[in-house]
């Protein structure tokens, strides 16, 4: 099972090439839009990449106002990374 | 005429097979650099028979922020650079309030198009990205240049194909003169793909007997030209009324007199002399100009057979034998929609620097060419007006006068 550590490590790997993010930037408390800047497009991009990165599907269930930081973010992919192990 | 109601230019942008800047262009123009080359991808087909092409060298665009850059394929990179040179040689750092915008291009990036149908041929179409669709709407470059450096008055995207960017400087001639906009920015964009030219070469229009010889592949009027070279780049044009230039202490680089354009509904790809004729006449009719007083035509001549010669017909019904002529084609090859724009940037330079350029790889006239003075290097006489044409494949002609500005 993937552990949260290796979660973190893969989300940041993709938004960094994705949106050409400084690892500095990426701190768990970061806002995805006010501190990273992300808008509404960027956040399907951001779907894409992640799906490709974690090989399951984000989009279905995903809702792009229950996850405001980075943290959020790691927290939604374990969740659905261990539910889809199950 | 009155400042308010004459045109003038007072920036420029360029980014060509030379590479970036108007500086770039001219020097590579000025010193016939050689910015032919082989296309691997031309090579792996052996039922295309040209080879060659002129491509813009690799840039570095990671100046221009991310947020802006999703939206731009090559061409919209290109339009982004062309832009902001123009608008700081005019004196801005970001657009002035309500900038008129007219650019557009042939195509849209083939390559991105591409890629967008390969996901729905292996119906994956989980890995679209917004970016793709945003790069490749037909005024993608024109929409994504705009939100980067802040166009806010009207923006419109004519697409004429090889005539693209002539028919946009024409538009903001227009719209500059209608009253809508007092400034705009105009010109053609374009990005290369392999396919345009083996659309070209289907099509028999492409030079294919120099592909050993990069550098001579393009021969406009030439007895022995067999066709264009397709190539790329973006070029961009500031106008205003003479009137703002004045006021706000604009440097002016040329006065554009005239435009006139129209169709030719006979043939979507064989130009008739006859409305060629036309358009040349037209153009000076809206300068108030006679003929003779056209220092130097510079044609669109990309060096196909039948173009040249219909166009070289038509120069010589309008001007006479004594018309000096030139092609700026046989040294960055056609540049498509952005051939007009960038080779009136490469006129605004041969009118400040008194220098009209010769035709690239031009040794032997082509007798079935009318006769005409190609023959321009030497001419030691003032350099006062130019006239520019641009044709497009679907019959769509324009021709544009620029002026010294003294």
């Amino acid at each position: 099972m993937i552990t949260r550590e290796e979660i973190i490590k893969q989300t940041n790997e993709a938004l960094k090439k994705e949106f050409e993010f400084t690892d500095e930037q990426l701190v768990p408390s970061a806002h995805l839009k006010e501190d990273l800047g992300l808008d509404s497009l960027d956040a399907v991009d951001m779907v894409v990449v992640l799906e490709q990165k974690f090989g399951v599907t984000l989009r279905q269930g995903y809702d792009w106002r229950s996850i405001a930081t980075l943290n959020d973010l790691y927290n939604f992919i374990e969740k659905l990374a261990h539910t889809s192990n199950q | 005429m009155e400042d308010s109601n004459t045109v003038v230019i007072t920036g420029m942008g360029a980014i060509s097979p030379y590479g970036v800047g108007v500086q770039t262009l001219w020097e590579g123009l000025s010193s016939a650099k050689n910015c032919m080359h082989t296309v691997a991808e031309l090579e792996a087909l052996p039922m295309v028979n040209t080879k060659v092409a002129a491509t813009v060298p690799t840039v570095d665009y990671s100046f221009i922020p991310r947020k802006h850059r999703r939206g731009m394929s090559r061409m919209g990179l290109y339009a982004y650079c062309a832009a902001q040179e123009a608008l700081r040689q005019a004196g801005y750092e970001e657009a002035p309030h309500n900038l008129g915008f007219f650019m557009g291009s042939t195509l849209n990036s083939i390559a991105v198009w591409m890629s967008l149908a390969h996901y729905i041929q292996d119906t994956h179409l989980e890995l679209v990205k917004t970016s793709d669709f945003l790069q490749i709407m037909n005024h993608s470059p024109l929409a994504s240049v705009c939100q980067a450096l802040k166009i806010n008055g009207p923006a419109m995207g004519g697409s004429e194909a090889c005539a693209t960017g002539l028919m946009n400087m024409g538009l903001g001639f227009l719209a500059i003169r209608s009253g809508l906009v007092e400034q705009a920015l105009c010109g053609g964009t374009e990005e290369y793909h392999p396919l345009f030219s083996a659309c070209f070469d289907i099509m028999q229009a492409t030079s294919k007997n120099s592909n050993d010889c990069p550098a001579a592949a393009c021969r406009p009027f030439d007895a022995t030209r067999t066709g264009l070279v397709v190539a790329e780049g973006c070029g961009l044009i500031f106008m205003e009324t003479k009137k703002k230039a004045l006021e706000r202490g604009a440097p002016i680089l040329a006065e554009v007199l005239g435009f006139n354009a129209n169709t030719d509904t006979e043939n979507m790809a064989y130009p008739s002399a006859e409305t060629l004729r036309q358009c040349m006449q037209g153009a000076l009719k809206s300068s108030g100009v006679k003929a003779e007083e056209i220092d130097l035509l510079n044609a669109h001549a990309t060096g196909t057979i039948a173009g040249d010669i219909a166009e070289t017909q038509a120069a010589h019904a309008v001007f006479g034998p004594q018309l000096k002529i030139n092609s700026l084609k046989g040294y960055i090859g056609h540049t498509m929609g952005a051939s007009g724009s960038l080779e009136s940037i490469a006129c605004v330079k041969m009118l400040e620097t008194q220098q009209r350029l010769p035709t690239h790889n031009l040794t032997q006239v082509d007798e079935r060419c009318a006769p005409l003075q190609y023959d321009v290097k030497t001419d030691k006489t003032p350099l006062n007006i130019i006239m520019k044409n641009s044709f497009a494949i679907g019959g769509n002609n324009c021709s544009l006068l620029m002026r010294r500005h003294l």
